[in-house]
């Protein structure tokens, strides 16, 4: 007879197998593509080996497990830390946590929790995570019930409203904790050149990035090796990735792609959940920007620094992730919507998709705001509610080559 | 003569449509199974024999819903809400300006503009209810077929709701009501006026003074056409034949 612990292994390890076979799907599907280059194969090397001891022999640093975008990164590489932001696209792993969780509940975090449980080495080490939304608030408690003890987190409260009085001072408060937390751990300071080198070296990435995202409004970079390629952002080096990115760029042809051009927003798009992507081109589509946290906002993008003294830099690093962050949590945050009509200027698209994940309520209810906006503006604007599942690709199909159709005026 | 034929491959139903310029000739339907393409094959030479024309009369095909993708005979795929939009602007003689369509899986509200070209459009996500699954379900829990539904809703004599917008849900909240002895009537009442609740939540607070045309299979009973009016306080029109528009659409997408 079958123990049910017994019982939970051979169910943890049929998701390992679909987790693989999605990923391999996808890794198959880019290289059969006519765009594909050996170059690319980089970048899908990295993706298909993300555990977090290969991070870590890879970059020859401990890692710091991530989640959502507001931490600093350069805090964390001037420690001599790898950020990894951890994230799950998986169908199969968003699947398996109903078992334990609210089916309407972000699939991203379900994801996540699986990914706890079938992957042993993620859950021990430490975390930063800042109280972005509520799934992510109540993902350590989670996390307790399926990969209990070990680990420790570092709390990083974020004031959801940028503009009241104090809040950018209590954040630079969390900050400084998280610079202690960090210091705590490596047994040493931070120092100012420490930060100085991390942010020179993410401002290099970061100008690979803009030449990128050059690349996909010119259509000589398809959006889904845009974001194969910040798909891989923390799993390497980043003067490594950056070198590969700035090598990529040099190999491009000249663009080729046609099709009514939008800007993709909402909710994120991780590996191997390329679903809306691969319909956007199936579709005509041509996405020549976007505002996605896994994807052109992965970097907080460069920044000018006036003043370089060690609380000079820590300053301007709080007020640039904090101020700059176009997170949907935030309760003040004009700034999203303006970001979308001054890259309609940059990227001259014509409509908008906005894409949810069924339970990422934030983006949810901003969408409406949002489409009634961007109307008023002139652009077209479809809203589209999916999760990591594929039985709904027909559907999602049809509404988006009617979009194809609603954009070019016919 | 030119003839053109519009193929909509449905989740429920295949329909096929012959026109000669803007002209609707023939139109045919047969339940959806499998090997699509020799069913909509059928409906064409069937047509096409009616008609007294030779198989090669036809110059074109185009293709529309779910298994437009499967249809090697047609030259040409158009996606279903366009072609929606095609098929009943020109049905209506431009007078369409708000479109409900519901089909077997899933239901679309489509605006249009004064030239007939789609405006915006909602669908909705993966849930059967409010569509023609829904009431075929309804159908075989009642045992009652849906060309009765109209006659039966107009004999219903008690009010009651049925609250859940999830057909699983709906239908044990419709076991219920049959256990407590609710008549057919009734419950059919209930049940077309929350798929006419559903519609409304997709229309929203859109203008609706130039009255919504209802069209796909279910627009054929008319009681559910009252319950929309009812809900939307806006004139709801059905053309003769509402489950054939998609399909005349495909085939005016070839051009008139």
């Amino acid at each position: 007879m079958t123990s049910p612990g017994n019982r939970h292994e051979r169910l943890l390890g049929k998701v390992r197998d679909k987790v693989a076979g999605e990923e391999r799907a996808l890794l198959d599907w880019l290289r059969s593509r006519p765009d594909y280059r050996p170059r690319f194969q980089y970048f899908l090397g990295l993706l298909s080996d993300r555990r977090l001891s290969t991070i870590e022999s890879r970059c020859e640093r401990p890692v710091i497990r991530l989640l959502c975008v507001q931490a600093p990164l350069e805090l964390i590489w001037a420690a001599g830390f790898q950020p990894v932001k951890i994230a799950s696209g998986s169908s199969a792993e968003a699947q398996f946590s109903t078992l334990n969780w609210p089916a309407l509940m972000c699939p991203l975090i379900k994801g996540i929790l699986t990914n706890l449980e079938t992957e042993a080495e993620l859950a021990p080490g430490p975390w930063v995570i800042p109280t972005s939304c509520d799934w992510v608030v109540k993902f350590w408690e989670a996390r307790q019930k399926v990969a209990p003890g070990g680990g420790e987190v570092q709390w990083l409260e974020l004031p959801h409203l940028k503009n009241q009085p104090g809040s950018q001072a209590r954040w630079l408060e969390e900050i400084r904790r998280l610079k202690k937390f960090l210091e705590k751990l490596r047994g040493r300071k931070i120092g100012r050149e420490d930060l100085l080198q991390a942010v020179m070296a993410l401002n290099r990435a970061w100008a690979a990035v803009i030449e990128l995202k050059k690349a996909r409004r010119d259509g000589r970079l398809a959006s889904v090796w845009f974001l194969t390629i910040l798909g891989a952002f923390f799993l390497d080096r980043l003067d490594r990735w950056t070198a590969e990115v700035e090598a990529a760029l040099a190999e491009l042809g000249a663009g080729q792609s046609a099709g009514p051009r939008i800007f993709l927003a909402g909710s994120p798009i991780f590996f191997p959940n390329f679903k809306l992507p691969a319909l956007l081109e199936e579709a005509g589509l041509l996405t020549v920007a976007d505002d996605l946290c896994s994807s052109e906002r992965t970097t907080p993008g460069g920044q000018v620094f006036e003043d370089v003294s060690e609380s000079g830099l820590l300053a301007s690093l709080a007020g640039r992730y904090h101020q700059g962050c176009l997170c949907p949590t935030f309760g003040d945050n004009e700034r999203r919507v303006n970001n979308i009509l001054s890259q309609r200027r940059e990227s001259d698209f014509q409509g908008v998709v906005f894409g949810v994940l069924k339970g990422c309520h934030p983006y949810d209810l901003e969408s409406s705001t949002i489409e009634d906006t961007l109307k008023c503006q002139g652009l077209k604007f479809l809203r589209l509610e999916t999760d990591y599942a594929t039985e709904d690709r027909q559907n999602l199909l049809t509404r988006l080559e009617a979009f194809r159709h609603n954009l070019a005026g016919e | 003569m030119a003839i053109k034929a519009g193929f909509d491959l449905g989740s429920t139903a295949i329909k096929v449509v012959l026109t000669e310029g803007a002209q609707l000739l023939w139109s045919g339907q047969t339940p959806t199974a499998p090997g699509q393409e020799t069913l909509a094959k059928g409906l064409l030479e069937k047509g096409l024999a009616e008609l007294g024309l030779p198989l090669d009369a036809v110059t074109q095909v185009a293709a529309t819903g779910y298994g437009k993708g499967l249809c090697g005979l047609a030259e040409s795929r158009v996606d279903e809400i366009r072609a929606n939009a095609l098929g009943l602007f020109r049905l209506s003689s431009g007078q369409a300006r708000h479109i409900v369509n519901i089909g077997g899986q899933d239901i679309k509200v489509i605006h249009l503009d004064e030239r007939g070209r789609v405006s915006d459009f909602k669908m909705n996500d993966k849930c059967a209810a409010g569509t023609g699954r829904f009431f075929e379900l309804v159908a075989r829990l009642l045992d009652t077929p849906i060309t009765d539904f109209a006659r039966l809703s107009e004999l219903a004599t008690e009010d009651i709701s049925l609250n859940s917008t999830c057909v699983v849900f709906a239908e044990s909240e419709m076991v219920s009501l049959m256990a407590k002895g609710a008549r057919n009537g009734d419950i059919i009442k209930a049940l077309h006026a929350s798929v006419a609740r559903r519609v409304a939540m997709m229309l929203n607070k859109a203008d609706l003074g130039a009255g919504v045309w209802l069209d796909g299979g279910p627009a054929k009973n008319p009681a559910l056409a009252l319950a929309l009016e009812d809900e939307l306080l806006a004139e709801v029109k059905v053309l003769a034949n509402p489950q054939m528009t998609v399909a005349f659409g495909a085939a005016l997408s070839l051009g008139v």
